[in-house]
């Protein structure tokens, strides 16, 4: 095998009463990557995370999660995985290790001495160990949150799908979390859906994002970043730059100079074709003409939250 | 890697009820590791055996045989009445409530079938009811009947009107969890049950031919078998088709189940 592909779906679809929550899915997880899904409240994430868990059914296409079928292979899907739904719920009359005793349960055999052990360190890594024997009614929000970080590892799972991971989490326990998902990148792969772009560009290697059941874009994260116009570097210059500007567009490896005059500077965007010459000879050019001066350079980047507004409008729209 | 992750073992089972055991462990703990049991112990105890008391204090004296039939009677039609009521009121949010809560979706989401996640609670919500309402009672009642009347039923046929006793209210825990699996709301579900037992206490009296397909008839065969007393000929027939309903139920709830959306 070329890439080692743990999702794999092909034309997924979900219809709830007529309703098309999920349109067609193509979509690829490579593993050992931490793989976020982004997409506006209604867009289908909760449904294709819970297509793959076999919790509902497709309506048309498949999918497969490390070479299982999620309709015929379903229990074997569920063992090399590790869940944390949006809202987690258990049952209350639990404790907190008795619940990760119960969820151990369904993936192990052996001594309970050492599920036991198993349980302990699930409960010292999502920090809960001294709230242990509390019964889960008791819990907060965050401890619930925890709980369910807890859960969803105490397998060491292969794929971890968490949704909405630190939606109900405060700023410690969202680095928690996002600790946790750095750490297992190492041995597992991480699905996750999330509103907090942030966090995203934080951790994830591959972003796709889906609005209204469609999927509008996947990107590593680098690339979705770099935005669609190739490389652009955004200058700041002070005084005549009518010459520097010429010098720079006759440039080979300049595609485009772009020249947004302000009160007493420019800001100009240049795009370029070459990255290599451009990061060794534009600023050298631009600082060798002696009537401006830069007062700022950098290649452009974009934020994640710019690139979703506009891919989500775009496709907004486009639909129009 | 830890030593206890070297001393556990992925389990494989990847069968129909794969997931099952652990299921009816945690069944069996919401009944005996909280106070669920305890409180069901005390519940029955006090209507059935509390009932008992009074009818035994009120048959004092009397002819000890006819009294004895009588506690009988009512032990296996009033406690039978009341046992039925309580076992799909305390089973009806059984499924509905792992539903609704979202509890569902999270166990589901682990290697477990539908098929086990199911077959547990009917399993283990069968057995531990009819432990706590049933046999229990049964037990204090032996010793009631030798205080009131100093006789004992006789043990054979008597357990063998508690059977028809168990299979009803078996019928009764899978028709309810099969209500649950299709309805959406604790009401709908325990009023269609309880609903059921109604017709059965009224519609024979209009409609004696109910008594063949159904269990409606069941008290009053258990009452006589416990006594001692022969069976109407034709009693098979309710007997067998309680139990094909049963079956039916469960069945039904289980391709129900097989389809929700969780």
């Amino acid at each position: 095998m070329a890439e080692n592909i743990v999702i794999r779906t092909q034309g997924l679809s979900k219809a709830y009463k007529g309703v098309q929550a999920l349109k067609s899915l193509d979509l690829e997880v490579p593993g050992n990557s931490i793989f976020g899904f982004l997409g506006p409240n209604g867009a289908g994430k909760t449904t294709t995370i819970k297509l793959l868990l076999g919790l509902v059914h497709p309506t048309s296409g498949s999918a497969e999660v490390f070479g299982h079928d999620i309709v015929g292979d379903t229990i074997d899907v569920r063992r090399r995985i590790g869940y944390l739904p949006q809202e987690p719920r258990y049952y209350e009359h639990m404790t907190a290790r008795e619940t990760l005793r119960f969820t151990a349960r369904f993936f192990y055999e052996g001594p309970s001495a050492a599920l036991e052990q198993r349980v302990e360190e699930t409960l010292e890594r999502v920090g809960l160990a001294d709230k242990a024997d509390r019964p889960i009614k008791g819990f907060s929000g965050g401890e619930r949150q925890r709980l369910g970080i807890g859960q969803a590892q105490v397998n060491d799972p292969d794929l971890l799908i968490l949704d909405e991971p630190a939606a109900s989490l405060d700023p410690m326990g969202r680095r928690d979390v996002l600790a946790i998902m750095e750490r297992l990148r190492e041995r597992s792969t991480v699905f996750y859906s999330t509103h907090i772009l942030d966090d995203v560009q934080r951790v994830s290697d591959t972003v796709a994002i889906l609005n209204r059941g469609e999927l509008i874009a996947k990107a590593p994260i680098e690339e979705l970043l770099a935005g669609s116009d190739g490389i652009v570097y955004s200058i700041e210059v002070k005084g005549e730059g009518s010459e520097a500007e010429k010098r720079v567009a006759d440039q080979p490896w300049v595609s485009e100079v772009r020249v947004t005059p302000d009160t007493d500077r420019s800001e100009w965007l240049v795009s370029v074709s070459d990255a290599a010459a451009a990061e060794s000879e534009l600023l050298r050019l631009l600082l060798a003409d002696e009537r401006i001066t830069v007062t700022a350079f950098g290649r452009k980047t974009y934020d994640l939250e710019d690139v979703f507004m506009n891919l989500v409008e775009e496709d907004g729209d486009d639909d129009r | 890697m830890t030593t206890a992750s070297l001393q556990l073992v992925a389990t494989a089972d990847r069968g129909p009820l794969a997931g099952f055991g652990n299921m009816a462990d945690k069944e069996y703990g919401s009944w005996w590791r909280t106070r669920r049991a305890l409180v069901h112990l005390v519940l029955w105890l006090v209507v059935i055996n509390g009932f008992i008391l009074l009818i035994g204090l009120d048959e004092a004296g009397g002819n000890p045989f006819s009294a004895l039939e009588e506690l009988i009677q009512i032990f296996l039609r009033v406690g039978g009445l009341f046992a039925t009521i309580g076992i799909i009121v305390s089973t009806q949010s059984s499924l509905l409530g792992e539903r609704q809560q979202g509890t569902a979706e999270w166990v589901l989401s682990k290697p477990v079938t539908r098929k086990a996640f199911v077959l547990s609670k009917l399993l283990v919500n069968g057995l531990s009811f009819t432990a706590l309402a049933v046999l229990i009672p049964t037990t204090l009642f032996f010793l009631q009947t030798l205080l009131h009347t100093y006789l004992q039923p006789s043990f054979v046929p008597f357990m063998k009107g508690l059977a028809l006793h168990v299979e009803q209210l078996v019928f009764y825990l899978a028709l309810t969890l099969a209500a649950g699996a299709f309805l959406g709301s604790r009401g709908a579900v325990s009023g269609l049950a309880i609903g059921v037992i109604f017709v059965g206490l009224i519609l024979p009296g209009f409609f004696p031919s109910l008594m063949t397909w159904t269990p409606f008839g069941l008290p009053g065969y258990s009452g006589l078998v416990a006594a001692g007393q022969p069976l109407p000929i034709l009693a098979w027939q309710p007997i067998l088709i309680t139990g094909l309903w049963t079956v039916l139920f469960v069945l039904v709830a289980l391709w129900r189940f097989e389809r929700e959306e969780l």
